[in-house]
């Protein structure tokens, strides 16, 4: 801690004195086709420094990695004037492979490894962007020091590591270029808290062999504790910067990126009442999940589960990466099928129907990683998820038949409505490609409830959220949940966020329930504290420990970005 | 019992024929994603050069001349119509229809080329035969199954174990994290459509040998039977081609062989298999024998 402070504490030369800064961004504009997505952005990264990328979801961090690596093309953005040098060379224009030849290498967010590739094979895919051949040895040493799992796994294929290896691997990858400047882009996204302190711990590591590091984070509190400098980006422009020390002290940050509001307020969320929408009748009812048992081959995804969510309640299930916590809502579907068990939904047997019955039963979903169609638009996507209750057929639609065009105008009304309740309402013509991730994950909660379910699930809907936008999620669960009295069965990552929300939680570890019951008891209870937050007993060395990935959730790791 | 046992055998080697050609296709579509329709005419295009310059360059020498200009053409291809359209953001249907356009353009030049004569490939073996565990076997075909083999034991050698093939899988895997890693994928795409032409025109000479008359108006057509067989084994896998290859050899071959028993489903059963045979597999495993199922995230 003392280095990060004496460091911080040094005056950086800026980015206008040449020859001071090892990369220096001057007043760089992107933008997408014509929208404009960074503004006079200016940055500058000494030899050896960590410099944190903080800001909300779409504020521009990604856009500026992108322009930096000169990846921006494949997303059809452009550099529209401004400059990135590095060591005093120019940058933009370059491709990216020429500007890994420069020694900066991205990481990219989600971890994107080559699935089918084995380990080893995707650090020798690393090894392309060297100059020369000298040294590769040298490299694969460093990273399987660094990280003695991958040289374990090292014949494995990628897929079939866990998300927190995967991430790893990410990494070490990236190093096998021995690169000058490291960028990593939402190195946490999706890991237990846990494996977010072991992957801060790399990053210092790393930064201390003498690789400078560029960090986009979600976890403002990680990145702000390793980082020497931080700069703050709000809609594309620099809104905060300097020492990380002295920017994680200001209000500004504590509230709105670490969410400290005053430790000593509770945190229960209130939420206005909300008028509804549409008039359908919502009859929640129990659902109970009895010995539920889920095997994929040899695999036990979940083990003779059992739990109860009370009509009208809101019901959490956590756990860490692998727990099978996705499974378990893919056998409420219909999309996997149990190896034994029941799921019964008020009368009927779950684990016998397929898809588009349980739907028929009001039991609506979100997913993870969006499942929304990006080129179109969000009122298309909400019109969506109102199919199961839209009645004009194949024919009478497609001849615009006057009952058929009443219907969508009704359909397009509610569907508007619901829309404005979720702040969707000034993008409702947008396709949704083009929005931020923060408002697309809105979206997708939104078409969720299009259906008008009377038992919504939700999977991690603050995944890759900052504190803010998780505030705001949870605020319209809440609303959503008071105005309509539907059950809502929540599956997360984030155990805070959880805890204001749920009246029950059940965490499952292993695939087994390890605990149930209030929120308040299960925060305490120390199966729970080892599990999860992997420190019961005060041990911190258990740090490496991991649970094996379950089959489905590291296919579903694969391709996180959405 | 062996007239059976010799249209097995001589089915398998066709379909090594087709293997070698379905494997271009597969190389092409792992590294860029493209569906290649125009490969049926530089097979092709292999085969009409071969038979061209046989004459004085002998039929090895054209072979390899040819598996030079197939190759430069494939890179063309990439290079003139595919890499702008992609940069423009054609997706993979757009890119597809656009091959399927270059194979009728490529493929009437060369039936204009080639009229309706019957150019032999040169092939040194002739029509001789070879008594193989008692069934008589041309030799061509012989020689075509070992040189198909032995090319695919090398690609398969090149795709696991050289640093083109795992750059060519990273980029197959993901593009843009491959690019990030320092991989240029304009190179990576070039090299297939490279490969595979060359493979074409090897595959492409032996296809038209003996016991096939040689380059004809229809040849290309003929060589779309690679499209099928690649698509059974599995788009993106080697080992499928060559299966889907053998597969689709022997059920032509025997269609072709017994066609007075099968005289009630019409004449020309041979040129239909392929397709009847695809259907069956596609409608027990939608992805191919081998192919990777489309991984999508619930």
């Amino acid at each position: 801690m003392d280095e990060v402070a004496e460091q911080s504490g040094r005056r950086r030369p800026r980015g206008d004195e040449p020859g001071g800064a090892f990369l220096a961004v001057t007043d760089l504009n992107v933008s997408y086709a014509g929208v404009r997505a960074l503004r006079d952005v200016s940055l500058s990264v000494g030899e050896g420094e960590i410099v944190a990328v903080l800001g909300n979801n779409g504020a521009g961090k990604s856009t500026l990695l992108r322009a930096i690596s000169g990846t921006l093309p494949l997303q059809r953005g452009t550099v529209d004037s401004g400059s990135i040098r590095l060591l005093g060379k120019r940058v933009v224009g370059l491709d990216p492979a020429g500007v890994v030849r420069m020694g900066v290498v991205q990481v990219p967010e989600g971890r994107r490894i080559f699935g089918d590739l084995t380990v080893e094979e995707n650090l020798r895919a690393g090894t392309f962007g060297r100059v020369g051949r000298k040294g590769v040895g040298a490299a694969y040493e460093r990273v399987f020091a660094l990280f003695p799992r991958l040289r374990e796994r090292r014949r494995q294929r990628a897929v079939l590591l866990s998300g927190g290896e995967q991430q790893m691997l990410a990494i070490g990858r990236a190093l096998m270029s021995d690169p000058k400047i490291l960028l990593l882009d939402e190195p946490s996204l999706g890991l237990s808290p846990q494996l977010v302190d072991r992957i801060g711990d790399i990053v210092r590591q790393i930064n201390a062999d003498g690789t400078a590091v560029v960090l986009v984070e979600q976890n403002a509190a990680m990145a702000l504790k390793i980082a020497h400098h931080a700069v703050v980006l709000e809609v594309g422009s620099v809104a905060l910067e300097g020492p990380a020390r002295e920017l994680s002290a200001t209000s500004e940050v504590r509230e709105r990126y670490l969410g400290i509001a005053g430790e000593d307020e509770p945190r229960t969320i209130t939420a206005e009442p909300i008028k509804r929408v549409t008039s359908g009748k919502r009859s929640p009812r129990p659902l109970g999940i009895q010995d539920l048992t889920v095997r994929f081959g040899g695999l036990l995804a979940l083990s003779a589960v059992t739990l109860h969510v009370e009509p009208g309640s809101t019901h959490a299930i956590i756990g860490p990466n692998g727990a099978g916590k996705s499974t378990l809502l893919n056998v409420l579907t219909g999309v996997y099928v149990s190896s034994s068990g029941s799921v019964d939904y008020g009368g009927s047997e779950l684990t016998r129907m397929r898809p588009p019955q349980i739907a028929g039963l009001g039991i609506s979903r979100t997913f993870q990683n969006l499942a929304l169609s990006p080129t179109s638009t969000v009122r298309e996507n909400l019109l969506l998820g109102r199919h199961r209750l839209s009645k004009a057929g194949f024919v009478s639609a497609g001849l615009r038949l006057p009952a058929a065009r009443r219907e969508l105008a009704e359909q397009t009304r509610i569907v508007d409505g619901i829309g404005e309740l979720w702040g969707l309402g000034e993008v409702i013509d947008a396709p949704v490609g083009a929005l931020p991730y923060g408002v697309r994950k809105r979206a997708e909660v939104a078409r969720a409830l299009c259906a008008e379910p009377s038992l919504l699930l939700l999977d991690e809907p603050v995944a890759g959220m900052n504190a803010d936008e998780s505030a705001e999620m949870a605020r319209s669960i809440v609303q959503t949940r008071e105005a309509l009295g539907i059950s809502i069965v929540l599956v997360e990552h984030d155990m805070p966020f959880v805890m204001g929300l749920a009246d029950r939680v059940t965490v499952l570890d292993f695939g087994k329930v390890i605990a149930d019951g209030a929120p308040r008891d299960v925060q305490r209870d120390r199966e729970v504290l080892r599990a999860y937050l992997g420190f019961a007993e005060g041990s911190h060395e258990s740090g490496e420990e991991e649970p094996p990935v379950s089959a489905p959730d590291a296919a579903q790791e694969k391709g996180e970005t959405p | 019992m062996s007239q059976f046992f010799e249209l097995l055998l001589s089915g398998m080697m066709l379909g090594c024929i087709y293997g070698l050609i379905a494997m271009g296709f597969v190389i092409v579509f792992k590294a860029t994603n493209v569906v290649n329709f125009a490969h049926a005419s530089i097979v092709m295009l292999g085969a009409f050069l071969v038979a061209k310059w046989h004459g004085s360059l002998g039929f090895v020498g054209a072979i390899a001349i040819s598996a030079v200009v197939c190759a430069a053409a494939g890179a063309l291809l990439d290079l003139v119509f595919i890499r702008p359209l992609r940069r423009r953001g054609a997706g993979i249907d757009a890119l597809a229809i656009i091959t399927i356009a270059l194979n009728i353009l490529l493929g009437t030049q060369l039936i204009r080329m080639v009229g309706n004569d019957l150019l032999p490939s040169g092939a040194p073996w002739g029509a001789k035969t070879t008594s193989l565990l008692g069934a008589d076997i041309p030799q061509a075909r012989l020689v075509a199954a070992i040189v198909a083999i032995a090319l695919m034991g090398v690609f398969f050698l090149a795709f696991t174990r050289s640093d083109w093939g795992v750059a060519m899988r990273s980029a197959a895997s993901d593009p843009e994290a491959a690019a990030l890693m320092g991989i240029r994928l304009s190179r990576v795409a070039a090299g297939a459509w490279a490969v595979a032409g060359a493979l074409a025109a090897i595959a492409g000479a032996f296809f038209v040998s003996f016991p096939a008359g040689g380059v004809s108006n229809a040849t290309g057509l003929l060589a779309l039977s690679a499209i099928p067989v690649a698509v059974l084994g599995g788009l993106d896998s080697t080992a499928g081609a060559l299966v889907g290859g053998l597969l689709i050899g022997v059920a032509q071959q025997l269609t072709a062989g017994y066609q007075d028993n099968l005289a009630f489903l019409g004449r020309g059963l041979s040129n239909v298999v392929p397709y009847i045979v695809l259907f069956v597999v596609l409608l027990w495993r939608p992805s191919g024998l081998f192919g990777t199922r489309e991984v999508t995230r619930v």
